[in-house]
């Protein structure tokens, strides 16, 4: 059980800056999930902590000792990898213990952490068949135990679940999230996938080119993003974002987003110096705050609007609604069967309470 | 390439261009083959005799013991079986050095690519001179020490090629698991890569036996190879045809037979992994 | 569980491994060269070290008959460029090189595109047609040899035959007959090469690029030239480059076939370096006609091997 501290990391690919003076620190037993797209360096990151890649520049430390330079084998992490990395050659049994022999343990107790680590997984049946013989679930369980029976002070995953089908995913991200509440090793996890990032992480860690966007609990992030990049990876399906001008309606600062449509600003999502910022701002508001709501009266810092649906998406549970306003495409979301079919007039009920506003020169989200 | 609907001219027309083209491969071996069983007789027939009535194989014991024909096998075995494995031991882990970790860049690469073309003539003459003065002439280890240089551009680049589709998540499992960058790449890495090991020794076993150049040049009557023995047929005197086609025969049945067994990476071992197969 | 796992990890100690020593580390950070190392000192001791000692011999007399290592600057290069068995070497070479690559390459092609569908005895057949590969070169000139010496070998016997009246060539001895011979046994020998490198490219054209020409009206000439050919270009290069920094070195058959003979005309420039080299034991002049026949080849194998690297270089 390990914290990580790192320092001003810097890697580079040639002429590739994959990493970029980055700070981070992940404190002992959290689950910590770095995310982003594509190229955003979370698996240089990782693969950095494991001792995988070089560090050219900066610090890492690993429970208080400066792991750089260090062999992985002496680090003392284990790491699973997106296509399982199992030994061919070998039984699961060996698979799993494979470490453990590099280590020169008895063989006894090899044979013990190993049934004990199968047992935990519900692969205890198949500790003589080769890796060839198993499913991908299967072949992931037989990867982390590999990973759980050596004790290390930190696990490493990266995008384990990626190879899996839908399915198969829900359910062993579950069993990782289990897994975790029982050993409670500090656990660093990449995936692209937010819904992973949310359901798993104790610690987000959202990362772009090679520096941390914003990290925090997932509802920090998701609630309070600090940048559009972070309002829009984050929730399923992506934050609603339209441009608009700050004006002023009757003395108040309303939002005018063109085409005649005017929204009355609450309180709290004015922006401190209006002027200083100037007029352009991009209005995000989550599908889910888009509602079709049956009072008749429009509750506080919300804006009952008539809208002309373009696209009705259903998905047996909750219905998504497509809408323009001022030719910007909006989804919102709504009952199973509120809507019937394109072309419908209805209100929308737009909750600004929980709305974000941002400079678009920034992309940064207006205090 | 579909031009199977041109119908039975163009059908017609390749099963007799193929036709010819395998009369042509085997109608010089079938020569060699009867020639070398036909009593002596027989080869000064004319017409020629296409199918011994007496068919001997007295040929095959001169052959291989007047000419020392099987001196001249067992130094060919004992050269190539020592260099393919030297070939082997040396030239995989450049090859994994090269693959997975890009070493000495455009350089090595290029420098060690380019030895498969030296004309050996402009290699041989120093490297006789050297042996001569450092009493590797006419010894199997200098032909050997020879053999293995020769062979190990093309163990080297096929092993390259095979190394770099093979997934590295394996063997940096290993590493996190326990092993050194030593062990990762003996227990993980070679074992996987064994049949390109092989494949990339049977043609390196190949080129050694049918090798003849250094063979003349750098042994005498002590290290001879196979091939060279066939220095002593030159000049036709019409009474060896039976021995050099037996020789023939002993030299290029195990060659075809081991190529045929790897054809499968036949291109690849051609162009030096550049194309697969 | 947890409890085990505090208890076995005191703070940053690699659980269960002794530290490393110094010289696993410096192993470790230097695995890559010590990997390459001993490969690379073989090939350095067998080609660099000879080659830089050729450079000295070339600028230095070194012959059996005549004592002595003086420097005597460009004599032996003068000697060799002087030399009409030298000129005359490289035109054989170079007009044996271009027959034997443009008829393998022909014959390659050919086989190739018919060999390309698949039939019922295609793998027999393939087995078949690639045996001349394995085969030392110089056996395969012994071979030839054997077929077309007179009066014993069925050759002239086969052609009176076929064409009704007395063949009397005499294969071996007497031009042009004697190229026809060498280039025959070269092209027997190598023409598998072309025809397994070029029948991978064709059986890499994805047959879509067929099927959309077929559905558009294309010819099957159109189809060759402009979808078959443009694509193995890249192969055909490939092949052609190889074969022929090879043929260049042709020396196996004419050791076997003719014997440089009649005379000195069918020397090839291997075959006339040798002579000089071991049997006169002109070794100064040998080696610098070695040297200005690697530059003459050095340029071409420059261009392939640069070929290769950037084929290997896409991941």
């Amino acid at each position: 059980m390990a914290d990580v501290k790192i320092r001003a990391l810097h890697k580079w690919y040639g002429a590739v800056h994959a990493v970029r003076g980055m700070d981070l620190d992940l404190k002992d037993g959290e689950f910590n999930v770095l995310v982003g797209p594509s190229g955003c360096g979370k698996s240089t990151l990782l693969r950095m902590i494991a001792g995988l890649e070089t560090i050219e520049s900066g610090t890492i430390e690993v429970g208080g000792q400066v792991v750089n330079g260090m062999r992985p084998r002496d680090r003392d992490v284990a790491m699973v990898f997106q296509d399982y990395a199992l030994y061919p050659h070998m039984t699961v049994a060996r698979n799993i213990g494979f470490g453990l022999v590099a280590r020169k343990l008895p063989r006894a107790e090899i044979e013990a952490r190993v049934a004990r680590a199968a047992g935990m997984l519900g692969i205890g049946g198949l500790l003589e068949r080769y890796p060839r013989q198993l499913s991908g679930g299967q072949r992931q369980r037989v990867a982390i135990g590999r990973a759980i029976v050596r004790n290390p002070r930190i696990f490493l995953f990266d995008e384990p679940l990626s190879n899996l089908d839908a399915q198969l995913r829900d359910e062993m991200r579950g069993e990782i999230k289990r897994l975790h509440q029982e050993i409670g090793t500090t656990m660093i996890y990449v995936t692209h996938d937010q819904i992973e990032a949310m359901t798993l992480a104790d610690r987000i860690v959202l990362m772009r080119d090679g520096i941390i966007e914003q990290q925090g609990g997932p509802l920090d992030l998701f609630e309070r993003p600090k940048s559009q990049f972070v309002a829009g990876f984050l929730g399923s399906p992506q934050m609603n974002f339209v441009p608009a001008k700050l004006t002023l309606q009757d003395g108040n600062v309303a939002l005018d987003i063109g085409d005649g449509i005017l929204f009355a600003l609450p309180q709290k999502l004015i922006p401190r110096n209006t002027q200083a910022q100037g007029p352009d701002v991009i209005l995000g508001m989550r599908s889910e705050h888009l509602r079709r709501s049956p009072a008749a009266a429009v509750a506080e810092g919300n804006v009952r609007y008539p809208v002309t649906i373009e696209l009705v998406q259903p998905t047996g549970s909750r219905t998504y609604i497509t809408f323009s306003l001022n030719k910007h495409p909006v989804v919102a979301e709504v009952a199973a069967h509120d809507v019937q079919r394109a072309g419908e007039r209805i209100e929308v009920d737009f909750d600004l309470n929980r709305a974000v506003l941002i400079d678009p020169h920034t992309g940064l989200v207006l205090a | 390439m579909n031009i199977g609907h041109l119908g039975r001219w163009s059908r017609l027309l390749r099963f007799a261009a193929l036709a010819l083209a395998i009369l042509f491969v085997l109608g010089p071996l079938y020569w060699v083959a009867i020639t070398s069983i036909k009593p002596s007789n027989d080869y000064l027939a004319v017409p020629p005799v296409w199918f011994p009535s007496q068919p001997t194989l007295i040929h095959y014991w001169a052959a291989l013991f007047a000419y020392r024909g099987l001196d001249g096998l067992i130094n060919s075995v004992i050269v190539s079986v020592l260099a393919t494995l030297l070939s082997a031991l040396l030239g995989t882990p450049m090859a994994y050095s090269l693959a997975r970790f890009n070493t000495g860049g455009q350089h090595l690469s290029f420098w060690v690519l380019s030895q498969r073309f030296l004309p050996p003539i402009a290699v041989v003459l120093p490297i006789f001179l050297i042996y001569r003065s450092t009493g590797l002439y006419d010894t199997h280890a200098g032909l050997i020490i020879a053999y293995t240089v020769f062979t190990l551009p093309v163990t080297i680049w096929m092993m390259f090629a095979y190394f770099r589709q093979m997934p590295r998540s394996l063997e940096e499992a290993a590493l996190v698991d326990g092993c050194t960058r030593w062990e990762s790449f003996i227990r993980v890495a070679v074992p996987l890569a064994l049949p390109g090991v092989v494949a990339a020794s049977v043609f390196a076993f190949i080129a050694c036996w049918t090798e003849f150049f250094f063979a003349l040049v750098l042994t005498s009557r002590h290290a001879f190879t196979l091939p060279t023995v066939f220095r002593a047929f030159l000049g036709f005197q019409g009474s060896q045809y039976g021995e050099s086609s037996a020789l023939s025969m002993v030299s290029l049945l195990p060659s075809i037979a081991l190529g045929i067994l790897v054809q499968k990476h036949l291109v690849r071992g051609l162009t030096l992994g550049a194309v697969r197969g | 569980m947890t409890e085990a796992s505090t208890a076995e990890h005191p703070a940053g100690r690699g659980a269960g491994l002794a530290p490393p020593t110094a010289y696993a580390l410096w192993c470790d950070r230097n695995f890559k060269w010590l990997l390459v190392a001993p490969a690379v000192a073989l090939i350095a001791a067998l080609s660099i070290y000879p080659l830089l000692f050729s450079i000295w011999i070339s600028f230095v007399n070194y012959d059996f008959s005549v004592p002595g290592h003086d420097f005597v600057g460009l004599k032996n290069f003068r000697q060799v460029v002087a030399d009409p068995v030298a000129r005359w070497s490289v035109v054989v070479t170079a007009m044996l090189t271009a027959l034997d690559v443009t008829f393998e390459f022909l014959l390659g092609l050919g086989l190739a595109l018919i060999m390309v569908q698949s039939f019922r005895w295609r793998g027999l057949i393939m087995s078949i047609l690639i045996i001349p590969l394995f085969i030392s070169p110089v056996i395969v000139g012994q071979v030839w040899a054997l077929l077309l010496q007179r009066p014993f070998g069925p050759t002239d016997y086969l052609l009176s035959q076929l064409l009704g009246f007395d063949v009397t060539i005499s294969w071996l001895t007497s031009p042009p007959w004697n190229f026809i011979a060498l280039v025959l046994a070269d092209v027997w020998q190598w023409t598998p090469f072309m025809f397994v490198i070029l029948l991978a490219g064709l059986t890499a054209i994805p047959p879509h690029l067929y099927e959309a020409a077929e559905l558009d009206g294309v010819g099957n000439w159109s189809t060759f030239r402009y979808i078959t050919l443009p694509y193995i270009g890249p192969m055909i290069t490939l092949a052609i480059a190889f074969r022929l920094l090879d043929a260049i070195k042709l020396f196996d058959t004419i050791f076997m076939m003719t014997g440089g003979g009649p005379g000195t005309s069918t020397y090839t420039s291997s075959y006339y370096l040798y002579q000089v080299g071991f049997q006169q034991f002109h070794l100064g002049q040998a080696t610098a006609g070695s040297w200005l026949f690697l530059i003459l080849t050095a340029i071409i194998i420059m261009g392939l091997v640069r070929r290769l690297l950037r084929a290997e270089a896409k991941p």
